[in-house]
């Protein structure tokens, strides 16, 4: 059985409307019945016993007077009430007096009579009635009478029963009719959102058909069903419009795209033609501070041979010429030497490995004391400093930073010099401080640029590549170098060797690239 | 309460009253009607007189007297008997203690020649039924109802007279003496008559 909330609203309908019908027929059938039962009951035995008191009245004559077929007459009246179906008559001694039965009867009559009384008996009504006369009992009366009870309730539930089925039937025509404008209309509604949901056709409308409740809930659908309606359109324009947008947007990203795509290819066309150029630059500085070495030295040679064999001939001033030719040409070669360190730098392969920068600071600083022996230089070297490099460029870094350190420590009393690392950020930065001549931090920019000079060469001797070369080295290992000073109170230059993490790998060849 | 029973049969009281009336009225039919068919062949002249005893009581109950019959409200019903000794004794033992129609019954012996004064019922036996005629002539108008045994009594001007039909008591009635004594007698009894014979 299904459950009742599953069944459709006209079956619901139905049911309400049969079921009561049901009940009030019920309800009123058995009250009318049970009251019919009863009154037919007290009638029948009322009537009943008035004919015996009649029947006694009237047959005291044929007692008295010992006349059992005057008796048989008197009772012989009962065949006008055919409910009667036996009647007897027993005188004063108790003995059958005169009888009468319905035709086609078979009866029994009690051989003896009762005490007076009323008793149903199978589907008979068994009465018995003395005769009293004068204050003498002259007899009884016995009357068996159909008891029809039981046939009245069969035929009542025979009744019934037409009764329910054309009440029901006409219950049911009522529904049916009913239904045109109770369930219709809601079916009509669930019909129309089925199909609105079915087609997405939301233009679709519920004809109202009545003005109550379901009349109602009618305009209240359309009116939803006009929203949704509007809602579907706006939405639908509004899409339209982020659709064209987007359309837009893509069209510019991908106009941006094949924008950006051609720049690389005009920057990576520029730096082929750069590189090019750039090495073709480094190729002749190469051979040009190459080709010039020769006769540098040829002219060096013939003047110190010039010095050697003819010193007592030459005059004083051209003695003195020749001591600055020599010079010049010393000063000379330590350019062209410079101009191809620089160069090598830019061209030799990168061998890294682990570098002990600590022992190589050490060494650095032996060779300048060797050089310089009397001059007093306070050096301290940090132990342990490592880092992943080449150790020759490594060493050139080291050579020129702690060489520019004690140059620019040379008028100090109290020289100073420290080599040494910090951590940062998980990045080692190396260091080398000096207590020197320090330098204008307007000009920290110029500072790594080739034959860039902070100092008069009478002051401090240089050539100004040994920046440039640190520099390029610095950032062919993927770091950076800086500096910080301070005019006559000394300088710092930091540099750092590992990639920094948050800088793109590329970052180290823009730097070079910058530099070239 | 149970409807079948309800107002039907006898209030307890009243009930053993009618049983005690009934097992009197009991005693006293038996002694005076047939009990079977065997005793009713062999009736003899006696049982004949009790039963026209009986009946002769019963039937002032259906037979109304004109005023002036009795002398006062509470007269008796005097049945006069000639000529039925036997008659009369069974008579007086069914009459004593009973009434008719709310009076007491006496029973008066005649002999012929009594004068039938003061009568409401007069018996004339067989015994009597040569002076039959002159009696019933003496009475005629009267408001007396006369009761024989005799053929052609009701020509004589007799009410009622008994017959002994298949060996049963019967009695045929007639109402033209009855009308000229101004006696009227219930149809009820007419109805248990034998015959009536009526005015023609």
């Amino acid at each position: 059985m299904k459950p009742l909330g599953s069944l459709s609203l006209r079956r619901k309908l139905f049911g309400i409307v049969l079921l009561t019908a049901l009940v009030a027929l019920i309800v009123a059938l058995g009250a009318i019945v049970g009251y019919d039962l009863r009154i037919y009951h007290r009638s029948l035995v009322s009537d009943m016993t008035t004919q015996a008191e009649l029947l006694g009245r009237t047959t005291v004559p044929a007692l008295a007077f010992d006349d059992p077929k005057v008796a048989a007459e008197n009772l012989s009246v009962l065949r006008f009430r055919p409910a009667v179906s036996a009647a007897a008559l027993y005188n004063a001694r108790g003995a059958i007096f005169a009888t009468y039965k319905r035709r086609d009867e078979h009866i029994q009559f009690p051989a003896l009579p009762e005490t007076d009384g009323i008793r149903i008996e199978d589907r008979d009504l068994i009465l018995f009635r003395r005769i009293v006369s004068d204050g003498e009992i002259l007899g009884t009366v016995y009357l068996r009478a159909d008891y029809e009870l039981f046939d009245r309730v069969l035929d009542y539930l025979g009744i019934a029963a037409v009764v329910l089925g054309a009440a029901l039937a006409i219950a049911l025509l009522v529904a049916m009719w009913m239904e045109r404008f109770v369930t219709g209309p809601v079916l009509a509604i669930a019909e129309i959102a089925r199909e609105v949901v079915g087609k997405r056709d939301y233009s679709r409308r519920a004809a109202k058909l009545s003005s109550d409740e379901v009349g109602t809930l009618v305009d209240a659908f359309n009116d939803m069903l006009a929203e949704i309606d509007r809602r579907t359109v706006e939405l639908e324009a509004s899409n339209a419009r982020l659709a064209r947008e987007i359309e837009e947007r893509s069209r510019a990203e991908r106009e941006v795209l094949r924008l950006n795509a051609e720049l690389e290819n005009r920057v990576r066309e520029r730096t082929v033609q750069l590189e090019t150029a750039n090495k073709e630059l480094e190729a002749f500085s190469y051979s040009v501070s190459h080709d010039l070495r020769a006769p540098l030295r040829s002219i060096d040679g013939f003047g110190q041979a010039l010095i050697d064999d003819y010193a007592q001939d030459l005059p004083e001033p051209a003695r003195r010429y020749l001591d600055r030719i020599r010079s010049s040409t010393k000063q000379m070669g330590l350019l062209i030497e410079g101009l191809l360190n620089l160069a090598r730098v830019s061209r030799r392969q990168l061998e890294r490995r682990q570098v002990d920068l600590s022992e190589i600071a050490k060494q650095v600083v032996n060779g300048l004391q060797q050089r310089e022996p009397d001059r007093a230089v306070e050096v301290s070297v940090w132990d342990g400093m490592r880092a992943e490099g080449d150790a020759h460029l490594l060493y050139a870094v080291l050579e020129n930073l702690v060489g520019n350190a004690w140059k620019f420590t040379s008028k100090k009393d109290k020289a100073r010099v420290e080599i040494g690392a910090l951590r940062d950020r998980g990045h080692t930065i190396f260091y080398v401080r000096d207590n020197g001549a320090g330098f204008d931090m307007t000009y920290a920019d110029k500072l790594f640029g080739a034959f860039q000079r902070l100092h008069a060469v009478s002051d401090y001797t240089g050539t100004g590549i040994g920046l440039a070369t640190v520099q390029r080295i610095v950032h062919r290992h993927g770091g950076r170098i800086w500096a910080e000073a301070e005019v006559g109170k000394g300088a710092v230059f930091y540099f750092t060797l590992a990639l920094d993490e948050e800088r793109p790998a590329g970052m180290a060849s823009d730097a070079e690239r910058a530099d070239g | 309460m149970d409807p079948l029973n309800s107002g039907i049969g006898p209030s307890p009281r009243s009930r053993s009253v009618g049983r005690a009336l009934g097992a009197c009225a009991l005693a006293a039919v038996v002694s005076i009607l047939p009990v079977d068919q065997s005793r009713a062949q062999s009736e003899d002249q006696a049982s004949e007189y009790r039963v026209k005893a009986a009946f002769l009581y019963k039937f002032g109950s259906y037979v109304e007297w004109p005023d002036g019959a009795f002398a006062r409200e509470d007269s008796p019903v005097v049945i006069g008997v000639i000529g039925a000794d036997a008659l009369a004794e069974e008579l007086a033992q069914i009459v004593a203690g009973r009434s008719v129609n709310g009076r007491p019954v006496s029973v008066r012996r005649l002999r012929a020649g009594d004068p039938p004064v003061g009568l409401q019922v007069l018996f004339i036996g067989r015994e009597h039924a040569g002076r039959l005629a002159e009696i019933l002539a003496s009475v005629k108008g009267r408001p007396l109802l006369t009761v024989t045994e005799s053929d052609q009594a009701l020509d004589l001007g007799s009410v009622i007279n008994f017959v002994v039909v298949d060996d049963k008591v019967r009695f045929d009635v007639a109402l033209v003496p009855a009308e000229l004594g101004n006696l009227r007698i219930s149809a009820r009894l007419l109805a248990v008559a034998r015959k009536v014979v009526k005015p023609s």
